[in-house]
């Protein structure tokens, strides 16, 4: 029995996703000029209240960015990260470090992801070593690679070993990507072609709306829902298309 | 972040809804549109209009503020002489050289009875809740030379390159992220640097990507693959901004790309904007926008420690460049009392012929 401090019941977003444990592959896609930075901070959220642990590749959004959204949310990162329930992986640093140094010290694209897999493993392998507890690898954003002019079948093996990680029954893995260009598409095909969840959050189809920020779509298996979503300082709220009207000004 | 510590850099203001630090970009109604000012640490895109005139305007305004602030200053531009852009900076003036309302027409105003629906709806923009951190500037007279000799100025003109093995196509690109790089470690703009006193380090790259980018002769390249070193430029110039007290404006030449090619850019900036003037398209002779000059889109305002947009949503919005101010208004049509006067004119012109001049319209 559930109860009802549960976020997966009190929350309007980790509601309407639903993402059990045995989940092990959820997809995020978010189309051009959405934002769908919202499902990961709310899946942490989960992730959290599971007591899971988390290991965290930021690429998109900075570390403060997190934990500036996570306490509106009702959590604290930074506490997570000294608990150890949470390993924050920021190449970032390291792309700043390497900004005008010879090709040879700095990122070298093949050896980039080689690395970033390796210190992710390590992570994974120490908190599956710890006790048994689910563990959950998110990337957020996986299509910046493509910007770091990284080759496409290489993004594809990083996300395929990724993936491989879920042989482990205690290990699923979050990915996130932005579709704006082709290679993007390619990226963003091929792992929902695997996933078990498939969300995508996209914009209205018709232009801006005050009410509604934008559409998400979940797939699981063959069911599909569609929900509308709007974006408050504080949470965000899912509705059924339609049904707006009567949820924005109870 | 400590926000304490960040209250004494001049010319900032911490938002108090997000806890970000803001800064200026010199035009009010900008700031206003895009919520308060620009976030420090964020990286601003602006498509340029088609010639890259008023593009060229923002970007003086971003600047000419940072050197009112006493910030430093980072330029750069392949395309012109960044020296030239400097010198024509608009001058910092006392208060707002054309203000929007005059105060007399106000009572005027109250008590005209308009439709219901429209009440509610502000006319001009609501900037009254934020408060205006920038200063005024008169684009008619340029700033001072002795404002700009005690100012921290960095000019990169793209002449020593360096040619040595990188990962971008065009060394260029490398040369200018590396540039910045040292301009940030030798002013300790970095976040976990702790200088005495600290401020802010403005970035403006003006027509990044333009023809002058293109990867060197050797190789065949079209602007499309010149669009992949767009693309790793502005992702990794975003991870230098975040990591420092920076923030940048970059002006990009996009009608020369295709449509999709962008994309990326856009979703690596946090900030990003189009401007679409009218000159030389079929809206330039347009009745109702004769007041303006063009289309002022705000494609991109990415949550940056919030979950919600700042996004306006569904406005229009409009920029004029009048003599002395640049201005980004709402987009209001004009009543549609002016067009009968002119069809009349148009009616009352004298015929030759047998039917006469003023020819009545049930007439045959």
């Amino acid at each position: 029995m559930a109860s009802l401090s549960d976020p997966r019941i009190s929350n309007p977003v980790l509601s309407s996703l639903k993402i059990q444990s045995n989940d092990r592959i959820i997809f995020i896609r978010e189309n051009a000029l959405a934002d769908s930075n919202f499902i990961i901070t709310h899946l942490l959220k989960q992730f959290f209240y599971e007591k899971s642990r988390v290991c965290f590749l930021t690429l998109h959004n900075t570390l403060d960015h997190y934990q500036n959204v996570g306490k509106k949310l009702g959590y604290d990162l930074k506490e997570a990260i000294e608990c150890n329930n949470i390993k924050i992986v920021d190449p970032l640093a390291d792309i700043v470090e390497g900004i005008g140094k010879e090709i040879e010290e700095s990122f070298e694209e093949s050896q980039m992801l080689k690395c970033l897999f390796l210190s992710i493993k390590k992570h994974i392998d120490n908190y599956c070593s710890l006790k048994d507890c689910p563990v959950y690898l998110v990337i957020d954003d996986v299509s910046h690679f493509l910007d770091l002019a990284i080759d496409l079948s290489q993004i594809i093996s990083f996300i395929n070993y990724c993936i491989n990680l879920t042989n482990n029954d205690n290990i699923s893995v979050v990915i996130n990507a932005h579709v704006g260009s082709k290679n993007d598409e390619i990226v963003a095909k091929s792992v929902q072609h695997i996933c078990d969840v498939f969300v995508e959050i996209s914009q209205l189809k018709t232009g801006k709306s005050t009410d509604i920020t934008g559409l998400m779509t979940i797939q699981r298996g063959d069911s599909i829902n569609n929900y509308h979503y709007r974006t408050f300082d504080r949470g965000v709220k899912t509705f059924h298309p339609g049904e707006t009207i009567y949820n924005l000004y109870k | 972040m400590e926000k304490g510590k960040l209250y004494s850099i001049p010319g900032t203001v911490i938002s108090t809804q997000h806890g970000h630090l803001l800064v200026s970009s010199g035009i009010d109604s900008l700031d206003t549109v895009l919520g308060g000012g620009l976030p420090v640490g964020t990286v601003a895109l602006i498509e340029e209009d088609f010639r890259g005139l008023y593009s060229k305007v923002l970007l003086k305004y971003f600047l000419a503020e940072g050197l009112t602030a006493k910030h430093s200053i980072f330029i750069a531009s392949q395309d012109v002489n960044p020296a030239n852009i400097v010198s024509e900076l608009p001058a910092v003036i006392e208060s707002d050289p054309e203000p929007e309302n005059p105060s007399k027409g106000h009572e005027i105003n109250d008590k005209m009875k308009i439709a219901f629906r429209y009440q509610n709806i502000s006319s001009a923009m609501q900037s009254s809740h934020i408060k205006h951190i920038g200063h005024h500037f008169d684009l008619s007279r340029t700033m001072s030379f002795s404002d700009l000799e005690n100012s921290d100025i960095y000019y990169w003109t793209g002449q020593r390159i360096e040619t040595g093995t990188n990962s971008f196509l065009n060394p260029a690109y490398n040369d200018l992220l590396k540039s910045v790089k040292d301009k940030i470690k030798e002013g300790k703009f970095f976040l976990k640097d702790n200088p005495e006193s600290k401020t802010i380090l403005r970035i403006g790259i003006h027509s990044l990507g333009s023809p002058m980018w293109l990867p060197c002769r050797k190789s065949i390249h079209s602007m499309d693959s010149s669009s992949q070193d767009l693309n790793m430029f502005i992702f990794c110039l975003r991870a230098l901004v975040r990591s420092a007290n920076a923030v940048a404006v970059i002006t990009v030449p996009s009608y020369l790309y295709g449509e999709e090619s962008l994309e990326r850019c856009i979703h690596s900036s946090d900030i990003s904007m189009r401007l679409q003037s009218f000159t030389g398209t079929e809206l330039e002779n347009n009745q109702s926008l004769q007041d303006y000059h063009g289309f002022f889109y705000l494609t991109k305002l990415a949550a940056i420690n919030s979950l919600a947009s700042k996004h306006p949503g569904s406005v229009e919005y409009v920029f004029k460049l009048r003599r002395k101010k640049f201005v980004i208004d709402m987009l209001h049509l004009p009543p549609d009392i002016g067009d009968d006067k002119e069809n009349k004119k148009k009616e009352s012109v004298p015929m030759l012929g047998c039917g006469g001049s003023n020819k009545h319209l049930l007439e045959f």
